[in-house]
């Protein structure tokens, strides 16, 4: 319903993609000063329309009107002259420049017409910081400041092009809950302002905080837009998904061993020289489940790194089963018997232009049968991978499909395959249902807790904490680098989040 | 403040004193070579060798305390000089005398290391753009041909400048298309374009200029005459500063007028901010607004005109004709002083001067052996490429090239 | 940039999941591109892009010149012999055939004799194609023949003079085994120096190849160490041994004949399928050419393929080098090391081939056909000049490297917009 206080206003706005229908006849309002959630599961929908409001796509069909007139944006360029600013989910902030630069880049201040004038640059990022209380340095670059502040710079960005309609996606995928408080706290400061907020997320408990209305997407439709008043995170969730969401796994209590997989002081540096894990110590036994649980960019790739042989380690020890595989190569600790499902399965566990069976291959093809003195049998590695992929059930193609025609489920099947079906004692799984959809999820947390079963020692990196929560036995909370908590089976997601700030160790930054 | 930045703070100043070292290591090695050479002209062996060895190790404790540039390049500098100057201790004092003239060779250093200050420079605005361009040579050669066979259509060298420039900035434009529109891999793209001015110039000289070759009178650009240089007191400094600086061609000037001017583009200006964003980031270019695909093909036409600018003061500035593959892989050199320089002006300009100066001590050393047929000068032809290998491979510490370079930008 | 986290999990089953790259993380190595061109092109789209380079090679003599291309082509062809491997010889009135005859296959016929030169030249085309093709396999781009080609040439020169008294088989085994070893260091030089310092090999290979220019001059110019005593105003190297001599099978040895290096050619072309699709290293260098991070992440040694692979490389360039020698120069000159354009051509030839042993045969065949086609021996002056002809040549080989890169995106395009319409199909076939 459109009255004098609506300032943005999108009228039946379709796009279709190939083979998808991602906008259909979505309407969509937002009023002077209010913070508007867009809500709903990836894949909804939600970042389409967003990119399409700020100039990105261009819609097949539909309205958008601001401040009651109709508009047609050609480029981002057009949607920022008339005021909408959007702050995307992965920054789009170039890392060597500084926080000025970044912030005037394109609408740059000039001296004599030709001449960059940083001063001036300066001065107004400075001005802003002050308006909005953000305490930002301009002339730092953009690499050595936090994630939350690096955020602050992208709001910046909107605010020195005199936007008064902020988009944001996802903003708060990146920080801590303690970051994510002084977000809202910033949303609030420029609601009052007279700025109009667009949040997009998927998490409930954010948008009962921050909203004052909701509309959930679910596949491409508006399903409805709903007031803060009255609304309720059961009654938000149905309209999501449509149906009953189940996360928790069913698992037998665990029965732990030996420890399989010994980690002691561990201190490893990142690639730009400072150190990421500060003097690590942990152990994950047989038959048991060890989530860690952190922010990303605290140190727990790097940690999974040395573990594996893909980092140097510059002191301590890592063991399994006993033997001290320290600073050994990728090669020798696979063979100590460790299983590697790795962060980014297209980039570091398969490789695409391979067959399935050359992928499955892909640690033992030095080995017999596969191969002996150098002289590769092929027909072994299909006749291996054909016994892998029926067991793990993947699908799309068989053992010479290329990996390539295979769906980001199958694919990670085929990880999985490849380091479960080793007999490894230790199992490493990072982030290992990133970009799945709930089936492929729910296969991946069997193949976990059966391995576990099974007697192996799994080890369990993952950003979602509800997936942490779910499979450990035991969960660590990564801190810059060190392990600041330890829990047994039973910890709640909020417990977890202030561990996660450091909160109890120091003040976090402001 | 965030622990993370003051980490980086620290590591900062754990930095600053192994870089003083470094450099009087560099130093300390030049000066063991400048020891056995005239006008100093030490005849004994331990005094070189021993300042050599102190450069070396300058060298290496600079680079275990993180400096890895410097001190690196503090060791090469330290065996360099002990080398060189074992090598001209063996030769005859007097011949000595005669090859390391100081004014010619300062002469014929800036004059070897202008094509490649050209060609480099255009190599920085392409690759900060995110384009590599190992194209530069064949630019540079068809910038050669059509700049003599511009002067020579024309009549003036003013004529064949600009066509010889037009020229390599249309090669470049179809290094451009292949790149960012139909976004092909650049370096095989590249060499493509190698082949084909290689091809296309020679082709074109045969047809036009056959048996021949390019006629004698073929307009030359002026050198610039400073002949009040000479006047300047005392004798011996004046006539060291006219034979050395005041006799060079006008593009010579034109290459030094270029560094000051393109640093200021690149760094200064919103131009410059634009195109190094493009080779960072080029979504968060697009999503400001700048146009990346736009940005890139100027930054890639504008690398193609410099480089033939550079050509073109090979044909009608420095030997005054042309002959078919003359820029004999000076593009590539030039390519490796840009890399060499870490992609900045006057860093891409210094190795092009320690090019250029190997390469005229290699014209000159033939006269330092007894018989004028003596093979051995020949090897000394591969110093320039013996140090593009060393600079290349990061002894000399690596650079850090554009972000988002030699990776086509796909926009939605 | 520090602190970011993935996309969260998508829960619908029903995103248009593309399973491909996202071109920000990956961009696909010249390996994979080609591989995918094999796949979906076959060989129309090689074909295909020769017919568009020679078109506008056809266009340039036409402007240029003025002359009829076709009868210039036609020229061209007269001198590679090619048409010895036809028995019949077809006369054509415009497009249409007008007059057929037998012609049989007279082994001492002038077209046998082109037929002859060409395939000399396509044997160390194969071998420099093999060359680069193997090093685009492992993700690497080999410009460094022309080096690999002249430090095999002078190892196997010397080998030749040296060890006069081996009996024939074995002096020729010998050198061509050390000129082999040759190549494989000096490309080995640029793999090491890209697995330990990450040196971009397209600029040490060059730099390897003016080096190993100036080093060659410097050996076999005048005064030089290899020079021969005997020719004081000549730069060249002294004659090899008859017994280092490659058997000539077909044709006069005393006017160039075909000798025996050719089969040792093709038997390369096998040795490069079986290296690469039945050894672990083959296997390993494919893995590492497709996805360097995945193999690392599977314990493969990057650096260690990196290294092996511009090896064999620089090896098949070197064992090229050898086999001219000992099959028809027999001694090295000064000009031939000044003037070595081989390793280039050799890039034409493997992009052309797109890496495949089989591609690779027929493309060296091709540029084999050109060089002889347009030489000044065989080419009639009075229809075409040969040093344009030449010239001609490497613009046609510029265009193929061009078009090679070119319609990999179209390709590339058409598979994209293939798997974006397959995740109907798989949300169907979803557990």
């Amino acid at each position: 319903m459109a009255d004098e206080r609506t300032v943005l206003e999108l009228r039946g706005i379709t796009k279709q993609f190939p083979g998808v229908l991602a906008n259909d006849h979505i309407d969509f309002d937002l009023r002077r000063g209010e913070v508007h959630a867009l809500l709903g599961e990836n894949g909804a929908g939600k970042s389409t329309l967003m990119n399409i409001l700020y100039g990105l796509y261009h819609p097949d069909e539909g309205q958008i009107l601001v401040k009651g007139e109709p508009v047609r944006f050609h480029s981002p360029k057009d949607a920022i002259n008339r005021g909408i600013g959007m702050v995307h989910q992965h920054f789009m902030l170039i890392p060597v420049m500084t926080v000025a630069e970044n912030i005037v880049l394109a609408n740059e201040p000039t001296r004599a017409g030709v001449l960059l004038d940083t001063n001036a640059a300066d001065r107004r990022v400075r001005e802003l910081s002050r308006t909005f209380n953000f305490a930002i340095d301009p002339d730092a670059r953009v690499e050595s400041i936090t994630v939350g502040q690096q955020q602050r710079v992208e709001i910046l960005k909107a605010l020195y092009r005199y936007a008064d309609i902020l988009i944001l996606d996802e903003p708060t995928a990146v920080l801590t809950p303690q970051e994510a408080n002084e977000l809202f706290e910033i949303l609030r400061t420029l609601t009052r302002e007279g700025m109009s907020v667009i949040f997009i997320t998927h998490k409930l408990n954010e948008v009962l905080e921050i909203a004052d209305r909701i509309t959930v997407v679910r596949r491409g439709k508006r399903i409805d837009t709903v007031d803060r008043q009255g609304a309720t995170e059961e009654g938000l969730a149905r309209m999501m998904v449509g149906r009953e969401v189940l996360l928790r796994v069913e698992k037998p209590v665990s029965d732990p061993g030996d420890p399989l997989l010994t980690v002691d002081d561990l201190h490893v540096f990142d690639d730009r020289g400072l150190e990421a894990v500060r003097g690590v110590s942990f152990e994950v036994r047989g038959g048991e489940i060890v989530g860690i649980a952190g922010v990303d960019g605290n140190g727990q790739t790097e940690l999974i790194d040395a573990i594996t042989g893909l980092r140097k380690a510059a002191s301590g020890r890592v063991s399994i089963a006993g033997r001290d595989v320290t600073g050994a190569a990728p090669a020798t600790v696979l063979d100590r018997g460790v299983g590697h499902i790795p962060e980014d399965r297209q980039l570091r566990g398969l490789v695409l232009d391979f067959s399935l069976a050359e992928n499955l291959a892909l640690h033992d093809y030095d080995k017999p049968p596969d191969s002996r003195w150098g002289w590769l049998f092929p027909r072994q590695l299909i006749r291996r991978a054909r016994e892998l992929l029926t067991q793990f059930d993947v699908r799309g193609g068989g053992p010479q499909t290329r990996a390539s025609a295979l769906s980001g489920g199958n694919q990670q099947k085929v990880v999985l395959a490849r380091e479960i079906g080793r007999g490894p004692s230790v199992l490493i799984a990072a982030q290992p249902t990133r970009g799945l959809d709930v089936g492929a999820i729910e296969f991946v947390h069997r193949r976990l807790v059966e391995a576990r079963d099974n007697g192996k020692a799994v080890l369990l990196v993952s950003l979602e904490l509800d997936e942490i929560i779910s499979l450990s036995d035991r969960t660590l909370v990564f801190y810059e680098g060190e392990i600041v908590a330890q829990h047994g089976p039973d910890v709640t997601e909020d417990e977890l989040g202030i561990e996660m700030t450091g909160a109890g160790r120091k003040v976090a930054a402001a | 403040m965030s622990v993370r930045v003051e980490r980086l703070q620290a590591a900062r100043t754990r930095a600053t004193g192994a870089s003083t070292i470094g450099t009087v290591g560099i130093g300390l090695g030049l000066l063991a070579l400048f020891l056995a050479l005239p006008p100093v002209k030490v005849r004994t062996a331990p005094l070189p060798v021993a300042i050599g060895i102190l450069a070396i190790a300058a060298g290496i404790w600079a680079f275990t305390r993180g400096e890895r540039r410097l001190g690196g390049g503090a060791v090469v500098s330290g065996v360099a000089g002990i080398g060189i100057a074992l090598i001209v201790l063996q030769a005859n004092a007097t011949r000595l005398e005669g090859v390391f003239v100081w004014s010619a060779l300062i002469a014929a250093t800036l004059r070897y290391a202008t094509p490649l200050t050209f060609a480099a420079i255009g190599g920085m605005f392409s690759e900060r753009s995110g384009v590599v361009n190992i194209g530069l040579e064949g630019m540079m050669l068809t910038g050669a041909y059509f700049g003599a066979y511009g002067a020579d259509v024309t009549g003036s060298w003013v004529g064949g400048l600009v066509i010889g420039l037009i020229s390599g900035a249309l090669l470049a434009f179809v290094h451009a298309i292949f790149t960012i529109t139909l976004r092909a891999d650049q370096i095989v793209t590249g060499t493509a374009i190698n082949f084909l001015a290689l091809g296309v110039t020679g082709y074109l000289y045969n047809q036009h200029y056959g048996n021949n070759g390019t006629p004698e009178n073929l307009p030359a650009i002026p050198d610039v005459n400073l002949k009040f240089l000479s006047h300047i007191p005392p004798q011996g400094l004046g006539n060291f500063l006219y034979n050395s600086i005041g006799q060079l061609n006008l593009m010579v000037w034109l290459s030094l007028l270029l560094l000051p001017v393109s640093y200021v583009a690149l760094f200064k200006t919103p131009i410059g901010l634009r195109i190094r964003s493009v080779g960072e980031h080029p979504k968060a270019a697009d999503t400001v607004g700048i146009p990346v695909y736009r940005t890139r093909y100027a930054a890639v036409t504008l690398s193609g005109a410099l480089a033939a600018l550079g050509g073109v003061f090979l044909s009608i500035g420095f030997v005054n004709s042309f002959t078919e593959n003359m820029t004999a892989g000076r593009g590539f050199i030039a390519l490796a002083a840009l890399i060499f320089g870490g992609w900045r002006p006057f860093g891409a300009f210094a190795a092009a001067l320690l090019f250029g100066f190997s390469s005229a001590l290699a014209a000159r050393l033939p006269d330092l052996s007894a018989s004028n047929t003596a093979a051995w000068p020949l090897l000394f032809q591969t110093l320039p490429y013996v140090l593009t290998l060393i600079a290349v491979a990061g002894v000399i510490g690596r650079s850090i090239p554009p972000a988002a370079i030699g990776r086509p930008y796909v926009k939605q | 940039m520090s602190g970011l986290s993935g996309e969260p999990p998508d829960m619908t089953g029903q995103t248009p999941e593309v399973s491909e790259p996202t071109p920000e993380s990956t961009v696909p190595s010249v390996a994979a591109r080609l591989a995918l061109w094999q796949r979906s092109g076959g060989v129309i789209t090689p074909i295909l892009t020769a017919l568009i380079a020679f078109l506008i090679g056809g266009l340039v003599v036409f402007a240029t010149t003025g002359k009829d291309p076709v009868n210039t082509y036609k020229a061209i062809f007269k001198g590679t012999g090619l048409s010895w491997l036809s028995p019949v010889s077809i006369h054509w009135h415009l497009f249409y055939p007008a007059g057929i005859h037998w012609t049989g296959w007279d082994t001492t016929s002038p077209t046998a004799l082109n037929l002859q030169q060409t395939l000399i030249v396509v044997t160390p085309l194969i071998l420099t194609g093999l060359a680069v093709a193997f090093a685009f396999r492992c993700g690497l781009f080999n410009i460094g023949g022309n080096g690999q080609y002249t430090v095999g040439a002078l190892v196997a020169v010397q080998f030749g003079v040296w060890f006069a008294g081996l009996p024939g088989p074995l002096h020729v085994i010998v050198a061509m085994l050390a000129a082999t070893l040759a190549g494989a260091a000096w490309g080995g030089i640029a793999g090491f120096l890209k697995a330990a310092t990450g040196a971009h090999e397209v600029i040490t290979t060059i730099m390897l190849n003016w080096i190993a220019l100036w080093v060659g001059s410097y050996l076999v110019g005048f005064n030089g160490p290899l020079q021969d005593p005997r020719a004081v105003s000549a730069p060249v190297t002294r004659p090899i041994a008859d017994s280092a001599h490659l058997h000539v099978f077909w044709g006069n040895p005393l006017l160039q004949g075909l000798h025996v290096g050719f089969f040792i050619a093709v038997a390369m072309l096998f040795v490069y399928w079986i290296v690469l699709n039945r050894t672990t290293l083959g296997y390993e260098v494919r893995a590492v050419g497709f996805n360097a991070e995945a193999a690392r992440y599977s314990g493969i040694s990057v650096g260690r393929n990196f290294f092996l692979a511009m090896a064999i490389s620089g090896a098949f360039a070197g064992l090229a080098g050898s086999i001219d020698i000992l099959g028809w120069e027999f001694n090295l000159d000064l000009t031939v090391v000044q003037t070595v354009q081989i390793g280039f051509i050799g890039i034409a030839v493997a992009l052309l081939g797109r890496n495949s042993a089989i591609g690779i045969f027929f493309s060296a065949l091709l540029f084999g056909a050109l060089l002889t086609g347009t030489s000044t021996r065989n080419l009639d002056p009075s229809v075409f000049q040969p040093q344009l002809a030449g010239n001609l040549t490497r613009i046609i080989q510029g265009l193929v490297v061009l078009f090679v890169g070119a319609d990999l995106l179209i390709i590339y395009l058409w598979q994209a917009r293939k798997k974006l319409r397959l995740p109907q199909r798989k949300a169907a076939e979803q557990a």
